[in-house]
């Protein structure tokens, strides 16, 4: 819903029709005293479009010299301004690659660290893959694998892919 | 006057020089600022009453227009998009100076409180015969009268009145609503036809 001064301003430069101007001129308290406030702002109108239309720029060639030159003078500097900028830009995307390639790094070798010594402190078995003591030709997907817990003197041999036992294995 | 055909002609080639001086096309540039430079200069000289500042404001908006110009999309026509910059420009400028109209009647939000919106307008002075008076007299007269607002009243009433321009042009040169120019010319007509009523009552 439009406001007070909305309406009067749209009645002021008859931008209000039908219904809406109906309304809005029956609401006036006095419409006699409202039609010379529209008059006197029409009035007003005139008279600012009149005196201050002719106000016009003097010297107009010579503005558009001095903007001229301006312009020229802004077309010119972007170089030496690019230059200038670049090599300043150039230390902060450095700077930024450098910073996140160590944090990159750094993470990395965290994980790496974190991850082999982990296993280690959750699982109490020591796993060694004996795949150099199985004869590929004999057992060419074989693993054999050993679980020991020191601590309790206890060791799991596990073979998978077998196709028989090393002799070794056996003698022992 | 001005038919549509050629309206539309002058359109196209206003958008034509847009494109090439996006391309960098520096003549296309200044034909456009041929084109606006007095009514942009007349303007802000009505804002800020000064020649020189006017003046140096009105290269500044140039400048500007210049500098921004590749991101001129066409969603407006291109007198509407200087405009804007000139208002930014100037009414930035007014700020700094502390320009905010006289009293704080002229502050938007607390205006709404003070001023009757039914309230009839009174001249100020007793009524001077438009004869007697000097040109530069009534032109100071109004020039002091427009000093009495804020800078976006001002900006409001002068495209309003001097430029004829819509208030959805208007709005869209100050990025504010249409409501909110309405509003501020209501005040801005009640405060000159306030201190002006006896010159406009003469003529």
């Amino acid at each position: 819903m439009k406001a007070f001064e909305e309406k009067w301003t749209a009645w002021v430069d008859g931008q209000l029709s039908g219904r809406e101007l109906f309304e809005f001129e029956a609401s006036l308290p006095d419409k006699a005293a409202a039609e010379a406030e529209r008059t006197g702002a029409l009035k007003l109108g005139e008279l600012l479009k009149r005196e201050l239309s002719a106000r016009t720029l003097t010297n107009e060639e010579f503005f558009g010299h001095q903007l001229r030159q301006s312009v020229a003078r802004l077309r010119e500097t972007p170089v030496g301004q690019a230059r200038e900028t670049r090599s300043i830009w150039w230390t902060i995307p450095r700077l930024l690659w450098t910073g996140g390639a160590s944090l990159a790094v750094f993470l990395v070798f965290t994980v790496l660290v974190m991850h082999e010594k982990n296993p280690a402190k959750e699982s109490q078995y020591v796993t060694q893959i004996l795949n150099a003591r199985v004869d590929p030709v004999v057992s060419p997907n074989a693993t054999v694998s050993i679980f020991e817990v020191k601590q309790d003197r206890v060791t799991v041999l596990w073979t998978e892919g077998l196709q028989s036992l090393p002799a070794d294995y056996a003698a022992k | 006057m001005q038919t549509e055909a050629t309206l539309a002609q002058a359109d196209v080639s206003e958008l034509d020089l847009v494109r090439r001086c996006q391309a960098g096309d520096t003549e296309a540039f200044d034909e456009l600022v041929t084109r606006y430079r007095t009514r942009v200069f007349s303007m802000i000289y009505n804002m800020v009453h000064s020649e020189q500042d006017a003046w140096d404001l009105a290269q500044d908006s140039f400048l500007k227009a210049w500098k921004s110009i590749k991101r001129f999309r066409g969603s407006s026509s291109f007198y509407t998009w200087i405009y804007r910059i000139v208002m930014n420009v100037t009414i930035d400028w007014l700020r700094k100076k502390h320009v905010r109209g006289a009293g704080a009647e002229f502050n938007d939000e607390t205006q709404l409180r003070e001023i009757d919106p039914a309230s009839q307008t009174v001249p100020k002075t007793e009524a001077l015969p438009y004869e007697t008076m000097e040109r530069g007299e009534i032109r100071t007269r109004i020039d002091q009268a427009i000093a009495q607002l804020s800078p976006e009243q001002r900006a409001v009433i002068l495209m309003k009145e001097i430029e004829g321009m819509q208030y959805h042009e208007i709005a869209e040169a100050l990025g504010c609503s249409i409501g909110t120019v309405m509003s501020r010319l209501f005040y801005a007509r009640k405060k000159l036809q306030t201190l002006l009523k006896d010159v406009y009552e003469s003529i």
